[in-house]
């Protein structure tokens, strides 16, 4: 069975990875508003999945002012796939 | 890796990965194109490929660069407008329906071009213009159709070609261009 990815385990995270499988990337208040967290959480889970390879942010300007751009690495989505290859064996009952 | 203790049940997971699902479908859902985008994508090319059948008719290279640097200027804006107005980039949008990278749009652009061309070498200026239209109006409908199948599958589709494969095909096109108008 595919194993679990314990960086991707908390719901908030595999909500935030699978979000951003939609764009190339996203403004961090985009961000924040699509998943209707506070910019703390977001702060924190980003930081996890960037210590883990998965996310990467850069410093950029949106409307005029300084804000972060975020986008799933390579890696990340790779991660993100076999995180849900696995969800999906779990929740059909294969061991 | 995570515990047994850690491990979801079933439910659990169905539930995150619905949960997920779900918060992905609305962004893709809440972004939009900017106004007159298809529009003025259309006429852009329209332009582009009057442009173009005229410069090759004549052997002139001016006119085809004219054309070039009309594309190029909405295409340019539009992407900007489409930046800030959604806060995210998007590969798929870019390369798909800017670029026209999708296969109706590419398919539409190459028949309109050829048509164009051949109206032009003999003087059928009406047709010049009918196929520009023609070859503009595919182009904006290629991309309206992308839109909704990005919206439809918004992993499958968001992301588009690498800007590499995007530079190299650009840079393809306009050698291409430049060589047709010189040998013309």
């Amino acid at each position: 069975m595919a194993e679990l990815d314990a960086q991707i385990a908390a719901p908030a995270r595999l909500k935030l990875m699978t979000t951003l499988t939609a764009v190339s990337e996203a403004e961090f208040a985009t961000v924040r508003d699509a998943l209707e967290v506070s910019d703390s959480v977001l702060s924190k889970h980003l930081a996890a999945l960037e210590d883990a390879g998965y996310v990467r942010r850069r410093k950029g300007v949106h409307r005029g002012r300084r804000t972060t751009w975020i986008a799933l690495t390579p890696r990340g989505r790779k991660a993100l796939s076999a995180h849900v290859a696995a969800l999906r064996e779990l929740i059909r009952g294969v061991d | 890796m995570e515990s047994e203790h850690d491990r979801p049940t079933a439910a659990e997971a169905a539930d995150a990965l619905t949960e997920a699902e779900a918060s992905r479908t609305t962004l893709a859902h809440a972004i939009t194109t900017p106004s007159w985008c298809f529009t003025s994508l259309g006429a852009a090319v329209a332009v582009q490929i009057g442009l173009a059948a005229v410069g090759f008719a004549d052997g002139a290279l001016l006119p085809v660069a004219a054309g070039l640097a009309v594309f190029a200027a909405v295409a340019g804006v539009q992407l900007a407008r489409f930046r800030r107005r959604n806060g995210v980039w998007l590969g798929g949008f870019a390369s798909r329906v800017v670029l026209g990278s999708a296969a109706p749009a590419s398919v539409a652009y190459a028949l309109a071009l050829a048509a164009a061309i051949w109206a032009a070498a003999g003087e059928h200026w009406w047709l010049v213009a009918l196929w520009s239209a023609a070859g503009g109006a595919g182009y904006a409908l290629g991309g309206r159709r992308w839109l909704r199948t990005y919206r439809a599958e918004p992993a499958a589709h968001g992301r588009g070609e690498s800007a590499a494969w995007l530079a190299l095909v650009a840079l393809a096109a306009v050698g291409g261009a430049v060589l047709l108008a010189a040998g013309a």
